[in-house]
């Protein structure tokens, strides 16, 4: 009686491990992706100092654009992949020139950059609406579903390189933001725009050029949300809370930060939905984003205090 | 008789009317960057419906769609009344996405994706208001109340103050003023007003579902605050009129029905942007935001 009883609980216990397994992959996965559109807005964010809304949706365009180029257009799917961050990166540099841009030259409190990116957002949502229908699109470039089983979770190859490739981003922007002149640039414009301006930095230059990278981060986004989940017009407002919330977590202006706030999110998210219906998943983001902007409004790896200045 | 068509057209005026000037108080007089405003009229709508469809007669729902929203402007003003512009914007907007998920999600109550259908209308002094022109005439009655109650809080003391906290918070609060209370109050009757709306809806359509209080709906009505003008109770009259008729010659030029409401958002958001880059006081506007 006890061997059976005993066998019935390891195996319980086994069960649960390996639930506890593919729960934590699954949050990486969402956390590589959250870390991806959050180091772009962030690294948009701490130089413009204004909430851009609508970079989700840059991010949704790249995944639509990469249905265009690769499902409908028949592109080999690097190139394909190639031209839709080139993409994101000019739609990013066009709202700058056309709508932030004339806005910053009014002298636009950031009250009004943040309703216009609002209203960017949704120009950019019909947009893919009314070019490529509301209905659910896949793209249908990773066959094989099979995964890999590491200690009883299992692990898609795709999802494998999501995580590799949040991991290269976050050294890439490290070594960008530390070593090359424009990164250091805009840390500087970050830090104070009109100190940067007296020693001959361009805070214009820097402001098209945090969107264009960011953007450019964004369709990598894109690219790869395309390939692990199905596209929706209206899925960027809820990547941009992501985003922002990952932001948020790690403090706003850190892009290294926000890469370690986006992937504490994913698992928060995911953990949570071991315990709640899984349409509340969302709301799950929100309820730690206002708890953090309520209680830790600074992120955990920042000391500047922001949000009520 | 009113063709039921224009009759429509007046009762959805009146109720983008109801939500515009609620939220000319918190954003246009306060600068409080409430994004989460959807919210508000969505617990109105709901409370109202939940109610009506048990039974209770049309004054009390209507009184708790008003003071249910009121509650929780209450609970989360206090929450954020240290959260300033990019953070209060981002908090808020937070709570009406909480409130989209519970009304989607909360099967039991709310009948999630499937919406609650068969609201009653209301019927009280023998009047039946099933008939259309009747709800007009009740709807615009609210509507015309709404505005002189805001008008008459706009130039009391209190909203001089709320005024004051727009322009400079730090200056208000030296002179004595409370702006935390002030702040919180703007929030709560803005609620107040957005739950009475949020009724109307609801007894006008008899169905509501989780699509109407998607963050998208916010538009239309910040666009509406943004073209009238900060702190202008004319110009927002004169914006509600011209945002709820624009988008309806799209009915007439034979666009697929799949593209109307795509199209419908692109024109508000054109508009929108259009506005801020060369109209940015709005039409009536004394002020920008800061």
């Amino acid at each position: 009686m006890m061997g059976i009883d005993l066998s019935c609980f390891s195996q319980n216990i086994k069960e649960k491990s390996s639930l506890f397994i593919q729960i934590f992959i699954n949050g990486l996965v969402a956390g590589a992706i959250y870390a991806l559109i959050a180091s772009g807005f962030s690294l948009i964010y701490s130089t413009n100092k204004f909430v851009h809304f609508a970079h989700g949706t840059v991010a949704v365009w790249g995944g639509y654009l990469l249905y265009w180029f690769y499902s409908l257009l028949g592109l080999d799917f690097w190139l394909a992949a190639v031209l839709t961050i080139i993409s994101t990166a000019i739609i990013g540099f066009l709202l700058n020139l056309l709508f932030y841009k004339p806005l910053r030259k009014r002298k636009s409190s950031s009250s009004i950059l943040l309703i216009a990116s609002v209203g960017l957002l949704i120009l950019l949502e019909s947009l893919i609406q009314i070019f490529f229908g509301n209905n659910v699109k896949t793209i249908g470039f990773v066959q094989s579903r099979t995964g890999i089983s590491i200690a009883g979770g299992l692990i898609t190859p795709l999802q494998i390189i999501t995580i590799i490739s949040a991991v290269i981003l976050f050294i890439f922007l490290t070594w960008f933001m530390n070593k090359t002149k424009t990164g250091k640039a805009m840390r500087a414009v970050a830090d104070n725009k009109d100190v940067a301006e007296i020693v001959g930095i361009s805070a214009e230059k820097i402001y098209t050029w945090s969107f264009v990278v960011g953007s450019a981060i964004a369709g990598l986004a894109g690219i790869l949300i395309t390939l692990e989940y199905n596209l929706t017009p209206t899925m960027g407002t809820n990547l941009m809370i992501k985003g922002f919330a990952g932001a948020i977590i790690g403090g706003i202006g850190s892009v290294p930060g926000a890469i370690a706030g986006s992937f504490f999110l994913g698992l928060v998210e995911k953990f949570g939905i071991w315990f709640l219906p899984s349409g509340f998943q969302d709301a799950i983001a929100f309820i730690i984003l206002f708890i953090f902007l309520l209680f830790k409004s600074t992120g955990l790896f920042t000391v500047k205090k922001e949000a009520t200045k | 008789m009113i063709s039921s068509y224009f009759g429509g057209l007046l009762i959805m005026i009146s109720i983008y009317l109801i939500l515009a000037l609620s939220l000319q108080l918190a954003l246009g007089f306060c600068g409080l960057f409430n994004l989460g405003f959807v919210g508000f009229y969505a617990i109105g709508a709901y409370a109202s419906a939940l109610l009506a469809l048990s039974g209770q007669p049309f004054w009390f729902c209507l009184l708790t769609a008003a003071l249910v929203p009121t509650i929780f402007a209450y609970i989360l003003s206090t929450a954020t009344n240290k959260l300033k512009g990019d953070y209060l914007a981002l908090a808020t907007m937070g709570f009406s996405f909480v409130i989209y998920a519970v009304t989607l999600n909360w099967i039991g109550l709310t009948k999630g994706p499937l919406g609650l259908p068969g609201i009653p209308r209301p019927q009280f002094w023998g009047i039946d208001f099933n008939n259309d022109t009747n709800f007009l005439i009740l709807s615009a009655l609210i509507a015309i109340l709404t505005y002189l109650i805001l008008h008459k809080i706009a130039s009391s003391p209190f909203g001089k103050t709320l005024e004051a906290i727009r322009d400079d918070e730090l200056a208000a609060k030296s002179l004595g003023k409370k702006t935390a209370t002030a702040k919180s109050l703007a929030l709560m009757i803005s609620a107040f007003f957005a739950g009475i709306a949020g009724c109307l809806l609801a007894s006008y359509l008899s169905y509501i579902d989780p699509t109407s209080f998607m963050f998208v709906n916010l538009i239309p009505i910040l666009t509406i605050v943004v073209i009238g003008g900060l702190a202008s109770l004319p110009g927002t009259v004169f914006a509600t009129i011209i945002i709820v008729l624009l988008p309806e010659p799209l009915r007439f030029i034979g666009l697929p029905s799949s593209l109307i409401g795509p199209g419908r958002q692109l024109l508000y958001a054109l508009f929108l942007l259009l506005i801020l880059l060369y109209k940015p006081k709005g039409f009536y506007g004394k002020v920008e935001l800061e």
